[in-house]
């Protein structure tokens, strides 16, 4: 089969995918253990006004129509309104205002580990069973196995009381001084004027300030660093034994015999082959990112989609898990198309049977 | 020790030909039960009790089966839908019971003649009519009446038995007492402190378990070198390699002190868990006060033993007022942290082995299928579990257990919330180990002793068990202690969260969660010890599945850490 076949394959059966997964959160919504109408309308309310949202949520139809609505207005992208956490307003608006926390906070702890966790690796690759090696290794292992949880409040601890640990290096007021806890500010970039060109609108005016960006990157640093901390654990693992692999292939022997130096081996050579077996490990990463971020904000004060989602199942608003349990479908199912096409674009060697 | 190479001989004749070395170990293993005789006995008769309760709550299902349908449909439907809700569980259990205790087949014994696949569905009949028949007897005849007797009187016997002393039983060493003026101390072992009989009570536990194993080992290699057929397998080098790896012996070490710990917890724990923990208002012991000996309750004496940061501390190694030792320190409430600690693991490794254990049932079952079958039913199964792949893990199972405990659901009781979390994880885990192990399966169903047993006519289910499970079982053993760590990090975030295991069951991350405003003080201990035991338990439990890896298949590499990691996002 060749590779563009497989490519179009796996996105054909993607659709089933997202349905049945939807169908899923259907099931777990509506014929659940908890009625999602008690939760809305509280223990006082009566039974008039039960109905009245009983309609308008239209769970006083049949189960079959239900479903053929759920899902015709989630594939549809019309996702509701909240009923519990903020009455009334539309789920679009709620992500609007809780998904560029979240996006901010993935983007960093991706990055973090990226840029600690391949490096560490490839270092511990290239230089195989020495001291150096074992600390990495050994540390990177006992650093996958912390739970985020546990890491968040030591991490917290230790910044609270940095001027003990670090002689005298107080992290609060290092730079621009903050609170430990709390949302990150994402106002530093503004676009202040518009101008239209026929139906597109083009920003001109922007807004940007540098103290702001810097504080809102140390504002979200220290939970990057705990939500990526599993994923820089993986991808020193991976990165150490596919370093390993390449560094004892037959070209790389060849490119030795032929008298290469080191330097251009090493780059050339050994580290591009080597990133290969890593592209499934990072497009993994978002998986645990969007589930796991739930802890760490609670714990950071971060009031980004896990807190949205943790408060929507605790409160009882059913409507509004529904709706964001169908965007984090969405988005896990594109981010695997998009590492299925990686792979399609680099790795032209594996034959897809 | 085989004569020729193609020997006949069942292991029993082998054994009864050369007793000898069988029976001195065989005597070994008695002298070590009758040590722990009463703790065994007190297990077994726990087990009973679970196993009695899970059994009625099975055999109330007909009846709430037929009650909702009765309701929606009519008497006699609901009459319909009982009948085929027992026969439906009884033909489960006839595949158990003929699997577990017929050892030959009915339908040859009746010599009826019929096909391989035939013959299967007439022999589950035949038992399932058998158990129709027996189950009858037990509810509408006094031969209930005569096995619930029988039952009781066992169970009786048992209790008996628990009650005689083992080595590590707290009355013989006992670390509770109190210290008189002159700083001697009276009630504990030989007159020891609390704390040096508390860690020589440890120590006998440990020992006891280490001697058990070592037992264990000798066990095998009496049965390697005297009564098994062939002088090598190829199973002798994979535990030799295992021996070799320090790193996988690293964990296995670790996974066995946990082990010990939990099935010992209230022994190795230095006040129980009864008294300490669940009822602490109803148990008394005694301590030297101002007016002599007295006595006063765990409650009472635990306000005085809280750690709350500052001068309010108990900590790590340490005694409170009232002359007990914490070898943990205490909680934010004055209970003792170690008991709370061990109890705590009991409680993660049952539910992080049940929930693994369902998990790769499902996944060695649909593995063999998808494999065997290959088709529409692989696809079905790749988008069932893609799909629920798709849903966050962690956001799923933290949604679920959510709603049954906020509904009060009655699975959501039992064990405090245990079982609930084991079956949560379990359903939502499996995809993650069945992408494991599809590999292996398909390239097994491709094998040539596949086609050879499919053209003899063996049915499908035998040709699975028998000729494929076995290459799987060791890939399964990999991920499935790879992917245990994950389940245990995840029970912990969700208590660390209160939607994991309620109080008063004790459990890991509800520790952190009640330690972490306290951690920047003196009582740094009660949120820092679990997490650490965490860490160092997940750890084990990763290493020993890369010994395991080593050790059956050493030119295979790390190739799939996502197995391991995915079941966290705690």
């Amino acid at each position: 089969m060749s590779r563009w076949r497989y490519f179009f394959r796996r996105l054909l059966l993607s659709v089933p995918v997202v349905l049945f997964g939807l169908t899923i959160t259907f099931v777990i919504v509506r014929m659940g253990p908890i009625d999602p109408v008690a939760a809305i309308v509280g223990p006082e309310g009566g039974g008039a006004s039960r109905g009245r949202i009983e309609e308008r949520l239209g769970l006083n139809e049949p189960l079959w129509q239900q479903y053929i609505d759920f899902m015709v207005n989630m594939l549809t992208f019309n996702l509701g309104q909240s009923w519990v956490i903020q009455p009334g307003r539309s789920v679009e608006s709620l992500l609007m205002t809780y998904a560029p926390r979240t996006l901010w906070l993935g983007f960093w702890s991706v990055l973090i580990a990226i840029c600690i966790g391949i490096p560490l690796g490839f270092y511990a690759g290239l230089n195989p069973n020495t001291k150096s090696d074992y600390l990495a290794s050994f540390g990177g292992i006992v650093w996958r196995a912390m739970p985020n949880f546990w890491l968040a409040i030591i991490i917290l601890a230790v910044l609270r009381q940095s001027e003990r640990f670090f002689f005298g290096l107080s992290w609060q007021s290092l730079g621009v001084s903050n609170n430990l806890i709390g949302q990150p500010p994402l106002d530093f970039i503004a676009f202040t004027d518009w101008i239209t060109v026929g139906i597109i609108s083009i920003p001109v005016g922007v807004y940007f300030s540098f103290s702001t960006l810097i504080e809102s990157i140390k504002q979200v640093m220290p939970a990057a660093i705990v939500l990526g901390s599993a994923a820089m654990g993986n991808e020193m693992r991976i990165g150490r034994t596919a370093v390993l692999e390449t560094i004892n292939s037959n070209y790389v022997e060849t490119a030795k015999a032929k008298g290469l130096r080191d330097r251009v081996i090493v780059w050339k050579h050994v580290f591009r082959n080597a990133l290969v077996p890593l592209v499934p490990i990072i497009t993994n990463e978002a998986f645990i990112l969007i589930g796991g971020s739930v802890i760490v904000e609670v714990i950071f004060g971060i009031n980004g989609l896990g807190y949205l989602f943790f408060q929507a199942a605790v409160q009882g608003d059913l409507p509004l898990v529904g709706s964001l349990m169908f965007i984090f479908i969405v988005l896990i199912v594109s981010i695997n198309i998009l590492q299925d096409f990686l792979y399609t674009v680099l790795d032209p060697r594996v034959g897809y049977e | 020790m085989s004569m020729n190479e193609f020997d006949d001989k069942t292991l029993r004749e082998r054994i009864a030909d050369n007793p000898q070395p069988a029976l001195a170990w065989l005597a070994g293993v008695l002298v070590l039960v009758a040590l722990e005789l009463g703790r065994l006995a007190s297990g077994l008769v726990q087990v009973g009790e679970t196993t009695r309760f899970a059994l009625g709550g099975i055999a109330s299902v007909p009846g709430s089966v037929e009650e909702s349908v009765a309701s929606s449909l009519g008497e006699i439907a609901g009459l319909v839908a009982f009948g085929l809700t027992v026969l439906v569980l009884l033909g489960i259990a006839a595949i158990l019971v003929k699997w577990l205790l017929i050892p030959w087949t009915l339908v040859d014994r009746l010599g009826i003649e019929a096909s391989t696949g035939v013959k299967d569905i007439i022999e589950r009949v035949i038992v399932t009519g058998l158990l129709v028949v027996a189950a009858a007897l037990v509810v509408l005849t006094p031969v209930g009446g005569v096995l619930e007797m029988a039952v009781s009187a066992l169970t009786r016997g048992v209790e008996w038995v628990s009650s005689l002393p083992t080595i590590t039983s707290r009355e013989l060493i006992s670390n509770e007492g109190y210290q008189l003026p002159d700083g001697s101390w009276e009630g504990t072992f030989l007159g020891l402190s609390p704390a040096v009989a508390w860690a020589l009570r440890v120590a006998v536990v440990y020992a006891y378990a280490l001697v058990w194993l070592a037992w264990l080992w000798r066990g095998y290699e009496t049965f390697r070198e005297h009564y098994r057929e062939a002088d090598w397998t190829p199973r002798d080098d994979s535990i030799n390699r295992l021996r070799n790896h320090y790193w996988g012996m690293f964990g296995l070490i670790v996974v066995i002190m946990f082990l010990v710990m939990a099935l010992w917890a209230p022994a190795v724990s230095p006040a129980t868990a009864e008294a300490n923990l669940y009822q602490p208002y109803e148990h008394e012991f005694e301590y030297y006060g101002d007016d002599g000996v007295e006595s006063i309750t765990h409650g009472e004496a635990n306000s005085d033993s809280r750690s709350q940061g500052g001068d309010t501390n108990v900590g790590v190694m340490s005694y409170d007022n009232h002359d007990r030792f914490h070898p943990f320190g205490t909680n934010t409430d004055g209970k003792d942290l170690f008991t709370f600690l061990a109890y705590g693991a009991q409680v993660s490794l049952v539910i992080g082995l049940l929930a693994t254990v369902l998990m790769a049932v499902i996944a060695t079952a649909l593995a063999l299928i998808t494999a065997y079958y290959k088709g529409v039913t692989d696809l079905v199964t790749i988008v069932a579990s893609d799909s629920i792949i798709s849903l966050p893990r962690f956001l799923l199972v933290l949604l679920l257990s959510v709603l049954f405990m906020q509904a009060n659901h009655p699975v959501a009781e039992i064990y405090d919330g245990g079982l609930l979390l084991a079956l949560i994880f379990a359903g939502t885990g499996w995809p993650l180990l069945w992408r494991s192990v599809r590999g292996p399966a398909l390239q097994v169903s491709e094998q040539e002793w596949i086609d050879a047993a499919k053209s003899y006519g063996q049915s499908p289910a035998a040709t699975m068990r028998k000729h494929m499970a076995p290459y799987i079982a060791g890939y399964m053993l990999i991920y499935a202690s790879l992917s245990l760590g994950g389940v245990i990090i995840g029970v912990a975030a969700l208590s660390f969260l209160g939607f994991g295991v309620q109080a008063p069951t004790p459990e890991w991350g509800r520790a952190v969660y009640e330690g972490q405003s306290y951690i920047a003080t003196s009582s740094w201990h009660i949120a820092t010890l679990p997490g650490i035991l965490v860490v160092l338990l997940v750890t084990g439990f990763n290493a020993l599945g890369d010994g395991i890896r080593d050790a059956i298949d050493p030119q295979s590499e790390a190739s799939d850490g996502a197995a391991g990691a995915a079941g966290g996002g705690g």
